[in-house]
């Protein structure tokens, strides 16, 4: 047997096939790149990094935004309307005419119409208790802090909306004013009484 | 195997990379939705569906509707258009204006100037939106389906194939419960050439009794059964039928914006 034929044969049983290590080609790395690049821009252009609010064919927050029905200031007031009646408007009515023993009238009230922001923002956040005499009656009621659970944004918006709906006209409430008075009432104000709210600084 | 922990970890990193894609990523995105507000009103969205409504749905995904049925819109843009609310003090001049200037057709920037040189004639102008596509021109839907419709769907339903129409709004299209048990029963002696096949077996053919079932069927004039017999639905056609009633993704959302 020559040494020709030997090569040629099959491989026995305990033989094991291996590969070498060979480097990847740059074309492939860089093609890959690129593909994830261009991936990640389709991904951005499509979905506003992945805003839930976004949906194809809007691209962006911003796009979406000048596409509501109402947008800019009428929108606060839109939500200063909805958040008042989801949390106000069951007691002070949808009018703001209030109810007869329920709660007093927030149009043409002298708390809601007062010229400084503070004793009003001071009533949904701590609460009321006994007698007070909104314009010229008495009310014996207790109300509930019922704006300690709102965020600054949706209580300035509430009280931007009662001082500027059914015919009140005063200046709006900031966010910031609802912080400021927050932070200077702690986390369990004592609900304030009739007497007390009149001597308060507007 | 000589490179068992190479192929291991590359099989690993393959799985992990689609798990992140599918199952964390969309989790991280709309894991945390919650009912959100209707557009300028103080309504939420989406409402629980009622009890009957809610085991409808699972009559509806075992008898396969979602294989001929898709419940998602599309929707390829907005057009707006602008309405006169109020005429003003001058009603002659913001008339004349009006007939100057483009109300319907427009872009949402073209119509909030329009809205704003109507202002300026004394009258007061809104601007309406409403969505447009092919689904919305078919009449499926007033806007795109968006993730929170189906907060409430156990199993949602979304389908991904159309022998039948979009059933996202059905509820609001055929709003009677009789007309969606008649269909179900007979649906080309509801619709002319329908080609869904009838779902007889969620009904009852019985003779009539003493008197007849207040919950029979009652057909169009043309489709007749034989004399002196009704057709009773069973529960799963019930609360299929209010299942199907409950379909209505047509509220205004701040995701989703149209007039209402």
């Amino acid at each position: 047997m020559s040494d020709e034929t030997k090569t040629a044969n099959p491989p026995g049983p305990e033989f094991e096939p291996s590969a070498e290590r060979s480097d990847v080609p740059i074309l492939v790395v860089v093609i890959t790149l690129v593909l994830l690049f261009l991936g990640a821009v389709y991904f951005d252009y499509k979905s506003a990094w992945f805003n839930k609010e976004v949906y194809s064919p809007y691209t962006s927050a911003e796009q979406l935004e000048a596409a509501q029905p109402i947008s800019g200031a009428a929108a606060a007031a839109a939500h200063g309307k909805q958040v008042y009646e989801l949390v106000c408007g069951v007691c002070h009515n949808t009018d703001g005419q209030g109810k007869p023993n329920q709660a007093p009238p927030l149009a043409g009230s002298e708390y809601v119409l007062a010229k400084g922001h503070d004793r009003l923002i001071h009533i949904p956040l701590a609460g009321l208790s006994g007698s007070m005499s909104v314009e010229g009656k008495d009310w014996n009621l207790n109300m509930a802090p019922m704006g300690a659970a709102l965020s600054d944004a949706d209580l300035a918006a509430v009280l931007t909306y009662i001082r500027s709906s059914w015919g009140n006209k005063a200046d709006e409430v900031t966010a910031d004013d609802v912080k400021a008075v927050r932070a200077k009432l702690g986390s369990r104000p004592q609900p304030l009484t009739g007497e007390q709210l009149k001597s308060m600084p507007e | 195997m000589k490179n068992g922990f190479g192929i291991f970890l590359a099989a690993f990193v393959a799985l992990a990379a689609s798990w992140c894609g599918f199952v964390l990523a969309p989790e991280k995105q709309l894991g945390g939705a919650t009912e959100t507000a209707v557009l300028n009103s103080s309504d939420t969205y989406p409402l629980q569906r009622p009890g009957d409504a809610a085991l409808g749905l699972q009559v509806y995904r075992a008898n396969g509707c979602a294989a001929c049925h898709t419940e998602q819109v599309r929707q390829d843009g907005i057009v707006a258009s602008v309405v006169l609310v109020k005429p003003g003090k001058n009603p002659e001049a913001v008339t004349n204006l009006m007939s100057t200037l483009k109300l319907a057709g427009l872009s949402k920037e073209d119509a909030d100037a329009a809205a704003a040189k109507i202002k300026t004639a004394g009258g007061a102008a809104e601007v309406h939106i409403a969505a447009t596509g092919p689904d919305i021109a078919r009449g499926w839907g007033m806007r795109q389906s968006v993730a929170v419709d189906y907060l409430y769907d156990d199993v949602v339903q979304p389908g991904n194939l159309r022998a039948g129409p979009d059933l996202a709004n059905i509820g609001v299209r055929e709003p009677d419960a009789n007309w969606q048990l008649t269909h179900l029963y007979a649906p080309a002696g509801v619709v002319k050439g329908s080609p869904m096949p009838p779902f007889r077996y969620l009904f009852e053919l019985r003779k009539i009794g003493d008197a007849p079932s207040p919950d029979a069927l009652r057909f169009a004039a043309g489709y007749s059964l034989p004399a002196g017999y009704e057709v009773i639905p069973t529960p799963e056609a019930k609360e299929l039928a209010a299942y199907l009633l409950s379909l209505r993704a047509n509220a205004p959302l701040h995701s989703a914006p149209i007039s209402p």
